[in-house]
C-alpha cells in the first residue's frame, strides 16, 4: 500500500480469485476427501455386533479429525459474528476471509455423518451402548429411560439414570441436527448479506445493521453450539467425567486456530498478488495481536481447568488428568504446556515480529500443529480404555499402530476442509469492496 | 536593575493548525534537530513518525520487570513452601511439583512488577514529576492547553543557532517566534 487508499484504488467489481488458479489443488483435495469419506463410511458402517479393534480405533481417529476441523470452521463463525456484533471497522477487508472459513461449517456435517452410525457410537460413547442394552432388555420398552436404567441396576446405571434427562439417544441426535442447522443458517445468512452487497448498485448501511442485529443473537447460537457439541462429542467419551470449563477450553483453541488459518490465507493470497490493495502490515499486526491474545487465553483456561481439579481432588473430575498424566501421555501434556503456550507466548510477544509475514506464516502453521496435539490430547487417550475393553476386555493405555488411522482420517477431513475453503474463496469477491467501511479498514492504523 | 545573564532555553513558534504543525514537524526532523518538541492540546495521529521519534525502550524494562516478579514469586513460594516449611495437604507433593499452587502468585507478581515498571519507568524516562518547565516563562505558551500548536527547539541542540533556527522556523510557517529564556 504505502499511500492512503481511496475509492479510486478499489476495483468496481472487486477482486476475484479465479477458479483456474486453484483448480488442481481443488481437484486433488476434493477427490481425496470424497473417496476417503466414502471408504471410511463404508468401513465404519459395518456389522455393529462384531467388535473389531481396527474399526474401534478408526472411529476415534475419525472423531479426532472431524472435531479438529470442526473447531476451526466454528472459529471462523465466531470471528464473523464478533466482527459484526462489535461494529468493528478495522477488519472489513479481511471479513470475507472470516466468513469463508466460517462457511465451511455447514459442509463439516458431511464428515460428521459417520458419528451417527450406531456401529461407531458403540466404540465412542459407552453410555449409548448402556442405554441401548437397557432398552433392549427392558420388559416395558415404552417406559422412561430413567426408570429403565434405575430398574436395571448395573454398575454406574444410577449415574446414567440421573444424567438421562440430557444424555439420552433422542435428545443427543436431536441436538446434533439442530446445532448444525441453526449455526449453518446463521453463517449462511451473514455471508449472503455480505456477498449481496458486492453486486448492489446503491450499497448503503442497511445490510451492516441487519448483519449486526442478526449477529447479536447469532453469537448466542454459536456459543451454545460450540459448548454442547464439545460436551456431546468429547466429554461424552467418558460419561462419568464432567467439567464446567470444557466449552470455554474448546472455544479458546477454536478461536486461536481459526485466526491462524485466516492469517495463513491472507498471507498466501497476498503472495499470489491478491488482496494487496486493502490488507497491509497494520492488519497483520492486528491479527497477530489476536493470535497472541488467544494463546494466552488458551493457557489461562486450560490451566484453570487443571488447577481447580488439582486443588479440589474430586474423583469424577480428576479422572481426565489422571489418564492424561499416565506414562507417555504425560509427555504430551508437558509438550502442550511449553509448546502451546510457553514458546508462542515468548515468540509473539514483540510487536514488530507480528508484521513479518514469513514469521507469522510459520507461527500460524506451528500453532495449527499444536492444536493437532491439543485435540489429540482431548480425544485419543480415551481410545485405549474404551476399545481395548470392548474388543477383548483388556483396557490399554495406547492402541499400537492406531496412529496411522489418525493420520489417514486427518488427511481425508483436512482435504475436505481445504476443498470447501477454496470453493468459498473462489465463488465470491475476496473482500467486501462495496462495504461503506472498506476504506476505513484499508487505512487502519494501530 | 538586574544584571544577571538569563539562560536561553530555545525558540518557540506557533502554528495555525494540527496539519500545519505536522508538516512543520517533518521539516524540523529533516533538518536534523534532536532536542525539540511539538506541543498540542490533544494527541495527533502519526505525529511521532513525523517527528522521527524512535520506539521507546520502555517495553524492555517492562519485560525484565515482569521476569523479576515471576522469579521473585517462584523463589518466595518455593523457599517457604518447600524448603522452610513443607506443607502436605491432600497428598499433594511437597517438592517442586507442587508448582501449580504457586502459579496464581507467580501470575500476580508478574503483573504487579510489570505494572510498577511501566509506571515508574515511564515517569523516569519523561523526567517527571517536575515542578516547573522553562517554556512556562512564555506568555503565549499558556494557549497550548486550549487552541495553540507549538514547536520548541532547544538551545542545547548542536544544530541550534540564534539566526539559523529562527529563520528555519519562519520558513516552515511558524508565527510569533519567541526566544524563551529561563526565568531566573
Amino acid at each position: 500500500m504505502g499511500h492512503r487508499v481511496t475509492s479510486a484504488d478499489i476495483p468496481v467489481n472487486g477482486e476475484q480469485l479465479p477458479k483456474s488458479k486453484v483448480q488442481i489443488v481443488m481437484f486433488f483435495t476434493g477427490a481425496i476427501a470424497l473417496l476417503g469419506l466414502i471408504t471410511s463410511a463404508i468401513f465404519l458402517w459395518g456389522n455393529p455386533e462384531k467388535a473389531s479393534e481396527l474399526k474401534g480405533n478408526y472411529s476415534f481417529s475419525w472423531l479426532f479429525a472431524v472435531f479438529y476441523f470442526f473447531t476451526i470452521a466454528l472459529g471462523g463463525c465466531f470471528w464473523t459474528l464478533l466482527h459484526n456484533v462489535s461494529n468493528s471497522g478495522w477488519g472489513t477487508s479481511i471479513r470475507r476471509l472470516m466468513e469463508n472459513v466460517g462457511f465451511v461449517f455447514p459442509f463439516i456435517f458431511v464428515f460428521a455423518i459417520p458419528l451417527l452410525f450406531p456401529s461407531v457410537q458403540a466404540y465412542l460413547f459407552e453410555w449409548m451402548t448402556e442405554h441401548r442394552d437397557a432398552i433392549s432388555e427392558a420388559s416395558d420398552k415404552s417406559a422412561p429411560i430413567k426408570d429403565i436404567l434405575n430398574e436395571r441396576g448395573h454398575q454406574h446405571d444410577g449415574l446414567l439414570a440421573n444424567k438421562a434427562w440430557y444424555m439420552n439417544l433422542e435428545f443427543w441426535h436431536g441436538r446434533f441436527l439442530v446445532f448444525f442447522l441453526g449455526l449453518s443458517f446463521v453463517i449462511w445468512k451473514l455471508r449472503k448479506l455480505s456477498v449481496d452487497q458486492d453486486t448492489c448498485t446503491s450499497p448503503g448501511t442497511t445490510r451492516l445493521f441487519k448483519a449486526r442485529a442478526m449477529s447479536s443473537w447469532g453469537i448466542a447460537v454459536f456459543a451454545v453450539t460450540l459448548t454442547f457439541i464439545a460436551v456431546d462429542w468429547v466429554m461424552g467419551l467418558d460419561y462419568t467425567w464432567f467439567s464446567t470449563m470444557w466449552g470455554v477450553y474448546v472455544f479458546a483453541g477454536s478461536a486461536l486456530n481459526s485466526m491462524a488459518v485466516i492469517v495463513i490465507v491472507s498471507i498466501l493470497l497476498r503472495k499470489a498478488g491478491y488482496l494487496k490493495k486493502v490488507v497491509g502490515p497494520e492488519h497483520d499486526h492486528l491479527m497477530g495481536k489476536l493470535m497472541f491474545a488467544f494463546t494466552i487465553f488458551w493457557a489461562y483456561i486450560s490451566f484453570s481447568q487443571f488447577f481447580l481439579y488439582w486443588y479440589a481432588n474430586v474423583t469424577e473430575e480428576t479422572r481426565y488428568f489422571i489418564l492424561r498424566n499416565t506414562e507417555n501421555w504425560n509427555i504430551l501434556s508437558y509438550v502442550l504446556v511449553f509448546g502451546h503456550f510457553g514458546a508462542p507466548f515468548l515468540l509473539l510477544l514483540r510487536s514488530d515480529v507480528k508484521k513479518k509475514n514469513i514469521f507469522m506464516l510459520i507461527m500460524a502453521v506451528y500453532l495449527l500443529g499444536m492444536h493437532f496435539l491439543d485435540v489429540y490430547h482431548m480425544i485419543i487417550p480415551e481410545r485405549g480404555p474404551s476399545v481395548g475393553n470392548i474388543v477383548n476386555h483388556d483396557p490399554k493405555l495406547w492402541m499400537p499402530g492406531a496412529w496411522i488411522g489418525d493420520i489417514i482420517a486427518f488427511i481425508i477431513v483436512g482435504c475436505g476442509f481445504v476443498f470447501f475453503l477454496l470453493r468459498n474463496l473462489t465463488s465470491v469477491s475476496l473482500y467486501p469492496h462495496r462495504d461503506p467501511r472498506i476504506l476505513e479498514s484499508a487505512n487502519v492504523h494501530n | 536593575m538586574s544584571t544577571t545573564v538569563k539562560r536561553v532555553y530555545g525558540y518557540l513558534a506557533e502554528f495555525e493548525s494540527a496539519s500545519k504543525l505536522y508538516k512543520a514537524a517533518e521539516k524540523v526532523r529533516d533538518a536534523g534537530f534532536e532536542k525539540w518538541d511539538c506541543h498540542s492540546s490533544y494527541p495527533i495521529h502519526g505525529l511521532d513518525a513525523a517527528m522521527g521519534i524512535k520506539r521507546s525502550i520502555l517495553p524492555y524494562f517492562v519485560f525484565f520487570g515482569g521476569l523479576t516478579g515471576f522469579l521473585t514469586a517462584l523463589t518466595l513460594a518455593y523457599v517457604t513452601q518447600v524448603e522452610i516449611y513443607p506443607t502436605v495437604v491432600q497428598g499433594k507433593p511437597a517438592n517442586f511439583f507442587t508448582v501449580p499452587a504457586f502459579f496464581p502468585i507467580m501470575f500476580e507478581l508478574t503483573v504487579l512488577f510489570s505494572g510498577f515498571t511501566t509506571l515508574f519507568g515511564l515517569l523516569g524516562l519523561m523526567q517527571l514529576p517536575r515542578l516547573n518547565h522553562p517554556l512556562f516563562a512564555s506568555k503565549q505558551f499558556a494557549r497550548v492547553t486550549d487552541d495553540g500548536f507549538f514547536i520548541s527547539i532547544e538551545a542545547r541542540d548542536p544544530k541550534f543557532s540564534a539566526e539559523g533556527t529562527k529563520s528555519l522556523l519562519a520558513e516552515i510557517g511558524g508565527a510569533n517566534i519567541e526566544l524563551v529564556e529561563d526565568e531566573n
